[in-house]
């Protein structure tokens, strides 16, 4: 055996790797914990529960670690390195993949998982002892040595998971990177101790695989988690963008093409036509000569692709909160053939802006004014939906203007739609509330409002439409008896009162 | 797309997300001492040079905080024009605010509650404003819905979790549930009390108060000890009480009188046809706008920059000796009448026969409170903990000795969130002595000062919030407010200055002593009638 001189760099690095598996260790629990929570809420019944299934699948681990030989320590030790590392790497991606496509299993997988980590985690700090013991090192000293660095590792790790891994690298890369390190551990372990091993090569060529394959892992999650999110689509994705606004998906499915935003369907192409000549043409039918338009929100350029076959228009001023979403729907080759190219038309000034400051600061009236804004699902876009917003809008619309507003579905969320209704009345408008059947969304609501309390809806359209006509324009206005108005109050800034009806009727409608 | 859908997509920001800042140091801070230099400046009575110039006008306001805006407010809506209002070391007094990064922002008062009837000077000038519709002397009038406080209005961090409104709720005890209930039960029922005189018990303004000893007799204990002596012990009831009383009084419960504690909340009763109770309005700087509003009205013809150093009665009128620091000249002003707008503690060093009416500056000063209001300037918003308690106007920590703070862009009529945003955290220096707090003020670091104002934000946030800060700036408020101690009720040389019908009129929320706005507002209203009969 070797003289104690010359063992002293392997011991070092036998408590190094006590350090580093420490660390890991604590690692893949907080993922798992982190994971759970994001995934399944209830932080605290997540975290107790995975801490409690780890702690003990350790204890089964160090209660197996005895049947292991003496003569095998150093390469079962490197196998559960390679074994940690690959599970504990590739766990917050399975895990995740697993929850994007297939429902059911996500529990078992995540506690079995938990269980196989803690198991093995359980078992290297024994086997780390035992052949250090073996290396003759004094026992009282060893093990105070050990469980000082395990601890330390624990630390390390406690801080730097919450301020910097976790934000920083996200929950899949933050796994890859300790799965390297207990790769890492292992590949040195067999070069460090290659002539106390059998088969020293093959488990060189091993660790060096499971590292490749873990650095790969690291390198493309980014990517896996954007094939996972097919699994939430179903359909091919052609453009995925996280902005500082929102996160837009365009998916295509052989001529279908649809926009998500924040996972919520804005149109499929299939049968937007329907949304978009609803919106727009029982408002600009009813302006003949109509020339300044002015569209809040309506990025996708859908709208004014509608309001750009009024030849009496001269000017679009088209306000959409994110740049990214304008950028897209102008330069996209299969997004500009939907909407024409109508961002790129000289008519339509596209201004990147929050449309409740935009308003403020504007001083022009406009023709006609149409708001196709996401639903009122939140605090910030409620306030869009608020009847001082209404009354800024009024502002900027001409004596014989109209206004239109898209207002979620007055058949899924009727309490929702008719604040909406109600609020632009208390604004002072007169309202004109309608619907349109549109299959990917089912029955859709839009309200017009004017000052004068003179709109009449077209009886006839000078320009061909792929679906609105003079009857279905008629029956659009006719709430029948599943349909009809309920009273609510108006949407107030001070109680949001529009944010509520909208969650509780879609809670209602989805569980 | 289902919920569970819906959730998923939001993980993925989690999993592959990295936001590139780093931790890193702390923020610039800028501290800002309005008035201070300028009042010990007097109290020392260093030397000012000569006046240069002089001015006839038949009333000068001297002050320029609600007080004295409101009497010059209420002078040009009555058709007089012949006067002019000095504005002081600080414009706008505690209603003064700032700009970070062209977001206003308040650096005092933040909030009017919907004023009662009583309060009817203050519905007029809202009236005047648009900010009130129709009829001021309606019971419920209706009001500008962008100045009434936007939802979600107010939540309390407690137990590691945030929750609605600021009355603890969440995990406590029976006991605690029980008292909440009797003490809101009790003031309920105060609110409509009234005394052998026939006047409500609890009014604002206050000099409109029963006299009834059964009630102003309340004014001579200490309203912890009241609360004591009432079975209200539970800690979460009193710590509530205690926020309170710091928020509106700048001293804790056992400070304030118990007259003070329970006017808070007994004389409270405004309604508005278009929000529920209890419901304040505000805008992005705080009540700034408001004195902006006055000051317009009152017109630019008639404001001077500079404080009063001297004010001097004559048989035929009143010198006023000002100094204008900025320019570091000086001039006179004869007045036919003055009202003094200014704190009482600077008026007892400025006008020259404060004795004569009565006042003894060692018997009838009241203690006054200070305060520190710290804008920090974020580069976008921490995370909330929990979603469905998101970020509200005001965010209090449950046990903190701070505030908690408000969001200068709250009220901003915006479909996201701004890039930047302001938090203005509140942190009055209560239950130290005066004295002592003022000492401590004026020597602490700004490091200090900063690490005392960013409590309530660390607490909430963790030190992860230092990355969004980009600048803080904190004004300290030494005299910012006199404490409605015990025995506040009957000073004789308060009594004697409220009552003052001379050539020298009185008007600031000292004469109250306690500080709002509306009691601030009243005294202003008082004044310019004495000038109008
Ligand atoms: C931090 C803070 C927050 C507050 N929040 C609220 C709130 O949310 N709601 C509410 O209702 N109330 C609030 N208050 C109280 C309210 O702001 C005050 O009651 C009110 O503004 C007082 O007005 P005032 O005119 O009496 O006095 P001040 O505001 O004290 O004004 C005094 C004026 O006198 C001037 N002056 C001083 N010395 C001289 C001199 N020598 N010569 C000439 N002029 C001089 C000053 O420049 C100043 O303009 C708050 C107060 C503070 C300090």
């Amino acid at each position: 055996m070797s003289s104690p001189s010359s063992t002293r760099r392997p011991d070092r690095l036998l408590i190094l790797s006590v350090f580093i598996v420490a660390s890991c260790g604590l690692a893949y629990e907080l993922v798992a914990g982190a994971l759970a929570s994001y995934l399944l809420g209830d932080s605290v019944l997540q975290f107790s529960s995975i801490i409690g299934c780890y702690l003990f699948a350790m204890g089964v681990g160090s209660h197996l670690s005895k049947y292991i030989k003496d003569e095998d320590l150093l390469a079962r030790f490197i196998d559960i390195e390679l074994l940690v590392g690959l599970l504990g790497g590739v766990s917050a991606t399975v895990l995740f993949v697993i929850f994007a496509w297939m429902a059911g299993p996500f529990r078992s997988v995540l506690y079995a998982l938990v269980f196989a980590l803690g198991v093995l985690v359980g078992m290297e700090i024994p086997l780390v002892m035992r052949i250090l013991n073996a290396r003759q090192a004094e026992f009282s000293e060893l093990v105070s040595r050990v469980l000082t660095f395990d601890y330390l590792g624990a630390l390390v790790v406690s801080l730097l998971f919450p301020i910097i891994l976790a934000p920083h690298l996200g929950l899949a890369r933050t796994a890859f990177l300790f799965g390297i390190a207990n790769a890492g551990v292992a590949l040195l372990t067999v070069r460090v101790f290659r002539s106390e091993i059998r088969h020293a090569r093959s488990l060189a060529l091993r660790s060096a695989i499971v590292l490749g394959l873990l650095l790969g892992g690291f390198a493309l999650s980014e990517r896996i988690t954007q094939w996972s999110e097919r699994g939430i689509f179903g359909d091919e994705i052609v453009h995925a963008e996280t902005t500082p606004y929102q996160r837009l998906v365009v998916t295509q499915w052989h001529d279908d093409l649809r926009l998500y935003i924040n996972g919520n369907l804005q149109f499929s192409s299939r049968d937007e036509h329907r949304y978009h000549e609803a919106l727009v043409h029982p408002v600009l039918a009813a302006l003949p000569g109509v020339k300044r338009v002015l569209v809040l929100g309506g990025g996708d350029g859908l709208a004014a692709r509608e309001i750009l076959r009024y030849p009496s228009v001269q000017e679009i001023t088209l306000v959409d909160l994110d740049p990214a979403m304008t950028r897209l729907f102008s330069t996209s080759a299969p997004l500009t053939a939907l909407n024409k190219g109508a961002l790129k038309d000289p008519r339509v000034h596209v201004i990147n802006a929050d449309a409740g400051q935009w308003l403020e600061t504007a001083g022009t009236a406009f023709d006609a004014i149409i708001i196709d804004l996401p639903d009122p699902n939140s605090y910030g876009l409620g306030k869009l939906y608020s009847e001082p917003f209404y009354r800024l809008v009024r502002e900027h619309l001409s004596e014989n203007g109209l206004v239109v507003i898209q207002s979620t579905s007055p058949y899924f969320a009727p309490h929702a739609y008719w604040c909406v209704v109600t609020t632009l009345e208390a604004a002072g408008f007169k309202t004109y509330p309608y619907h349109a059947y549109v299959p990917s969304f089912g029955e859709w609501g839009f309200v017009i409002g004017d000052r004068t309390g003179r709109y009449q809806p077209p009886t006839q359209y000078a320009l061909p439409m792929r679906w609105l006509d003079a009857t279905t324009t008629r029956d659009m206005f006719i709430f029948p008896a599943d349909m009809q108005r309920v009273t609510v109050e108006p949407n107030r800034l001070n109680n949001q009162s529009l944010v509520r009806y909208f969650e509780e009727d879609w809670h209602r409608v989805i569980r | 797309m289902n919920r569970r859908d819906f959730l998923k997509l939001s993980t993925l920001a989690g999993l592959t997300g990295c936001s590139g800042r780093l931790p890193w140091q702390g923020p610039p801070v800028t501290v800002n001492m309005p008035g201070m230099a300028w009042g010990h400046l007097l109290r020392d009575r260093l030397p000012t040079p000569n006046p240069t110039r002089e001015r006839s006008v038949e009333v000068a306001i001297l002050g320029s905080g609600v007080a004295g805006l409101f009497a010059g407010w209420r002078l040009a809506q009555a058709g007089f024009t012949d006067f002019c209002i000095l504005g002081g070391p600080e414009p706008g007094g505690n209603t003064a605010g700032s700009v970070l990064a062209g977001i206003p922002c308040p650096t005092g008062a933040h909030y009017l509650p919907l004023p009662s009837m009583e309060s009817i000077h203050v519905r007029e000038m809202l009236a005047d404003f648009g900010v009130l519709r129709g009829d001021p002397h309606a019971a419920r009038p209706v009001y500008d819905e962008s100045v009434l406080v936007h939802a979600p209005d107010e939540r309390l961090f407690m137990a590691g979790k945030w929750q609605e409104g600021l009355v603890p709720q969440h995990g406590l005890d029976d006991m605690a549930r029980e008292q909440i209930r009797r003490f809101f039960a009790e003031v309920a029922r105060l609110r409509t009390e009234r005394g052998a005189d026939g006047r409500r018990a609890f009014v604002i303004p206050l000099v409109q108060s029963s006299s009834d000893p059964a009630f102003t007799g309340l004014a001579d204990e200490t309203f912890a000890v009241w609360l004591g002596r009432n079975g209200f012990t539970a800690p979460p009831l009193c710590w509530y009480l205690d926020y309170c009383c710091r928020d509106d009084y700048g001293e804790g419960i056992e400070q304030v009188s118990a007259w003070a504690g329970l006017h808070y909340f007994a004389s409270r009763d405004g309604h508005a046809a278009n929000a529920e109770d209890g419901t304040v309005l505000t805008w992005p700087e705080g009540l700034q706008p408001v004195a902006r509003h006055l000051r317009e009205r009152i017109g630019a013809v008639r404001w001077l920059e500079g404080m009063a150093l001297r004010v001097s009665e004559h048989r035929h009128g009143v010198e006023v000796c000002c100094f204008d620091a900025a320019r570091d000249e000086a001039f006179t002003l004869h007045a036919k009448r003055v009202i003094v707008a200014m704190p009482l503690h600077v008026a007892a060093h400025v006008v020259a026969n404060l004795a004569d009416f009565g006042f003894d500056k060692t018997r009838d000063l009241p203690a006054s409170a200070s305060w520190l209001v710290s804008n920090f300037l974020l580069d976008g918003f921490p995370p909330e903990p929990d979603v469905r308690q998101p970020l509200a106007w005001d965010n209090v920590i449950y046990g903190s000795q701070g505030l908690g703070w408000v969001v200068a862009t709250h009220q901003w009529i915006r479909q996201a969130k701004p890039a930047q945003t302001v938090f203005t955290a509140y942190h009055a220096l209560a239950n130290l002595p005066p004295a002592v707090a003022r000492a401590w003020l004026a020597k602490a670091s700004p490091a200090e000062l900063l690490e005392l104002a960013g409590r309530d934000l660390k607490a909430a946030y963790g030190s992860g919030f230092q990355r969004y800060v980009q600048r803080v700036e904190i004004t300290v408020r030494g005299h910012a407010m006199a404490t409605p101690a015990p025995g506040f009720l009957n000073r004789p040389g308060i009594a004697a200055l409220r009552a003052a019908d001379r050539k020298i009129l009185f008007a600031h929320a000292d004469l109250s002593g306690l500080s709002v706005f509306e009691e601030a507002a009243w005294w202003g209203e008082q004044a310019a009638r004495h000038v109008l009969t």
